[in-house]
């Protein structure tokens, strides 16, 4: 306990707070320009960082890594650009629900989530990082390969209304994953001679391609067809309703936070794993449940079509990842995934080490980026609500025309930021287009995207199983060596079977009634 | 003739002018030293400490950090071959670049560089779990009798895959390499035991080491390491490997006037007497060596002669 008073004391500095809520502030904003996103925001900020106290640049760098999920949400609700990848599902209903009206209870939905999510984790890496780093050590290659396939499996919940395109949008995913090098070779695959290829479509400028390139050329065949039939172009949503959400939506909401926040957690503590694929997971365990619970009742939308539970699934899972991707890195020194792994080189430019030494030699630092997270995210609920009026009101109130080229603007250079490459341009652009013509099509993206995060990593894993096993497929369901695998496995084996064999009862059911119909006529 | 003469000894005299005249200007303007990966990484991050160093040393202009990523560094790479010679463009060189243009279709070749200075150099070390059930490499090697032992590598064909193969020629060691993406999957997979053993170069794994989370069995440097007490060189634990360093440094592209890498070379020189600079870099676990352009010459092409034989040995190179 006096280690995390003395994190507490360090984090009190008036200094050291300062930088963490300007850190916030600065989350919410980059967060909400398409085309940033966190990581592009920590490689410009840590080499400002060397000037700085550790206590300061840390700080603001974990006020940053919390807000920014929050700050993408913004746009992808008032007009479905997502700001940062985390928040692509959030965009469905969260903009379905502003377009009714509603923009302010989407907003306030969304904040919560977050801040709820946000906080278990931050608790989790308070109270229990040592026992979850040596369960996140568990996870091998074997391991690491069934938790992609019961990723890949969540597809089935994401395919929306043709089961044929969904399949054909991840096939399409996969493909493109495995262009690059590959890692059992080390020689490259369908690179085409270009070296900006050579470790894959770079993934920044494509995800920032499908989602805001394509979101703009939507934007501007609306605005293209308003003009043609004469109509004046549509404002954008705007919040004329309260942000606050009541206490019987708060209630409502809460199994699904709690589901959402454990999977995120459990996601965030494995290394490797990423953000992506916990917003995924949640929202399609949530659709199930908002689907027999919800759905089809007075005054609820279709899923998809601004059903609450589509904001609070993927926002409380996306903040749930954060603080516990720190589980690993402070307590082993893995970075949990790209983000934290960039708090290495903050702390590298300290000549500091994450990992147990970091305790040993600096515990008033590490103990203070500990309760910085728990302290972030409670300042965040507050300072969210206090500035999403005047966020989403400074860009997202220009008409649309103005919108259109801004939008296009800020997500090119975000993507060229990237590696500092026109090439990365010409992605973000192809991408685009790729994902307007798509969608035109009626592919759904939810399945390209996971493949895409997907791919490679299961790939990887299955050679270096296989390498380990002497080529033995064993290994994958061995429940004395692998049981984590084992149940992985089960899982995505039910995910699968699950829709076919309540469609087959349904069916079934249909025909005896159908049956009995008869025998009674 | 005479012309011809006269106009060799003008355009001489008009050389020499120019280079006195660059010699007591450079540097006039920034020097942008180019990092061919994303921030972050070790070299990313020793480049700027490098640069905050030396920008006490330089007046006119500043040592500027750019990224160039891509390619597994080939584009920028690529980048500082093709630069303007005139020493305001560096590349922050790593032993990739030996190997880069031999194993794969680069459109620049070794050659295309100058050494300028070298600033640190890594020897690689053999690395298992806290709660390996080996402890020296007699251990190992008995082991690997049995079977190939599982050993993680950052990638096939690194400095570090072709370390492992040369342990297999010149040890009769038995691997089977197990490929990741960076160091941090390398380490889960040694500390959660799903591999026997890893090879990583010391700068990475050394504060794991010290945290007591890994052990490091022997280090590949010319005799053992003052900062890694109790552990035997490779050549001393009977692997019949000398030497086996990844190393550090600036270069700039041929053809850029020796004033230039002069002066560069010298300001390396002068960080790395700078006490402050030296507890940065060990407090982090990086191994300082500096060498001038001569000596970082000689060490890029030792490098080069060993990883060649390694490539050709075992037929890394891309089959076209």
């Amino acid at each position: 306990m006096t280690e995390v008073a003395l994190g507490f004391a360090t984090l009190m500095d008036p200094a050291v707070l300062g930088f963490l809520i300007i850190g916030i502030v600065a989350g919410l904003i980059v967060g909400s320009i398409p085309g940033l996103n966190d990581n592009i925001a920590f490689a410009i900020f840590i080499p400002l960082s060397f000037s700085l106290s550790p206590t300061y640049a840390l700080a603001l760098m974990v006020g940053l890594y919390c807000a920014c999920a929050i700050g993408g949400s913004i746009p992808a609700i008032m007009v479905k650009v997502p700001g940062t990848a985390s928040s692509v599902l959030t965009a469905i209903d969260g903009h379905a629900m502003a377009r009714s009206g509603r923009a302010g209870q989407a907003l306030g939905i969304a904040i919560s989530s977050s801040v709820f999510g946000g906080i278990t984790s931050s608790l989790i890496l308070l109270l229990f990082a040592p026992p979850m780093a040596a369960f996140a050590l568990r996870f091998g290659y074997v391991e690491n390969f069934s938790l992609g396939i019961l990723g890949m499996a969540s597809v089935i919940g994401l395919l929306g209304g043709s089961v044929i395109k969904g399949l054909l949008s991840a096939v399409l995913g996969l493909l493109v994953a495995t262009i690059g090098f590959s890692q059992q070779t080390g020689f490259p695959r369908y690179t085409f001679g270009v070296d900006n290829l050579y470790e894959g479509v770079p993934f920044v400028p494509l995800l920032v391609g499908l989602f805001g390139i394509t979101a703009v050329l939507e934007l501007s065949e609306e605005l293209i067809r308003d003009r043609r039939r004469g109509l004046a172009p549509r404002d954008m949503p705007r919040i004329t309703d309260s942000l606050f959400i009541d206490w019987s939506m708060t209630k409502r909401l809460l199994p699904s936070w709690l589901q959402c926040s454990l999977i995120g957690n459990v996601i965030g503590i494995i290394p490797g794993a990423g953000m992506l694929m916990a917003i995924y997971m949640g929202y399609e365990r949530i659709s199930h449940r908002y689907k027999r619970l919800f759905a089809g009742k007075p005054g609820e939308p279709a899923w998809g079509e601004g059903a609450p539970e589509g904001i609070a699934a993927p926002e409380s899972a996306n903040n749930a990842v954060v603080a516990s991707s720190m589980v690993p890195l402070l307590s082993l020194g893995i970075p949990g995934n790209s983000v934290s792994a960039l708090f290495i080189g903050a702390l590298m430019i300290q000549g500091m080490v994450p990992g147990p030494l970091l305790f040993l030699d600096h515990p008033d630092v590490a103990w203070m980026i500990i309760v910085a997270f728990l302290v972030a995210n409670v300042l965040m609920w507050p300072i969210s609500f206090a500035l999403v009026r005047t966020i989403s009101g400074l860009v997202f109130r220009l008409p649309k025309y103005v919108l259109v080229p801004t939008i296009s603007l800020l997500c090119l250079t975000g993507a060229y930021s990237d590696e500092n490459s026109v090439f990365s341009i010409g992605v973000a652009i192809v991408a685009g287009i790729v994902g307007y013509v798509t969608r035109r099509l009626g592919i759904p993206h939810a399945p390209l995207i996971l493949a895409l995060v997907l791919g490679r990593t299961i790939e990887d894993n299955l050679d270096n199983a296989l390498n380990i096993s002497a080529g033995s497929w064993g290994i994958f369901v061995d429940p004395i060596e692998h049981p984590i695998s084992l149940v992985l496995i089960l899982g995505a084996a039910a995910f699968m079977l699950g829709p076919i064999v309540t469609g087959s009862r349904k069916r079934y059911q249909a025909r005896r009634r159908r049956a009995e119909m008869e025998v009674q006529s | 003739m005479r012309m011809n003469w006269l106009s060799k000894g003008l355009l001489v005299g008009l050389t020499l002018a120019a280079t006195s005249a660059f010699a007591a200007d450079y540097p006039s303007k920034d020097v942008h030293i180019i990092v061919p990966f994303k921030p972050g990484g070790g070299v990313d991050t020793t480049s700027r400490i490098l640069a905050e160093y030396g920008n006490k040393h330089m007046t006119k202009g500043k040592l500027e950090v750019e990224n160039r990523a891509g390619g597994g560094g080939i584009v920028g790479q690529t980048f500082v071959a093709k630069a303007k010679a005139d020493g305001y463009t560096v590349l922050a060189m790593t032993s990739s670049v030996v190997t880069n243009p031999v194993l794969k279709e680069t459109a620049y070749k070794i050659s295309d560089f100058k050494p300028v200075a070298l600033y640190n150099m890594d020897p690689e070390v053999i690395v298992v779990g806290a709660e390996s059930p080996f402890k020296t490499i007699a251990d190992l090697v008995k082991a690997s009798k049995d079977h190939p032992l599982t050993v993680t590598v950052a990638g096939i064909a690194t400095s570090h895959h072709m370390a492992g193969l040369a342990l297999e020629d010149a040890a009769g060691l038995k691997f089977s390499y197990i490929p990741t993406k960076g160091f941090g999957a390398q380490l889960q997979a040694v500390m959660g035991g799903h591999v026997e053993m890893g090879l990583f170069p010391l700068g990475e794994i050394k504060k794991h080491a010290d945290a007591g989370t890994v052990r490091i069995l022997a280090v590949a440097s010319d005799k053992p390491m003052e900062i890694l007490p109790g552990v035997p060189t490779w050549q001393d634990s009977g692997l019949k490997i000398k030497r086996w360093t990844t190393f550090r440094g600036w270069a700039v592209p041929k053809g850029t006037p020796d004033a230039a890498v002069k002066y560069l070379s010298e300001l390396l020189g002068k960080i790395n007497a700078d006490p402050a600079y030296v507890k940065q870099m060990t407090d982090y676990g990086f191994p300082l060596a500096y060498a001038d352009a001569k000596g970082f010459t000689e060490v890029v092409d030792d490098y080069a002669a060993i990883t060649d034989k390694v490539i050709k040995d075992h037929g890394l190179k891309e089959q076209k």
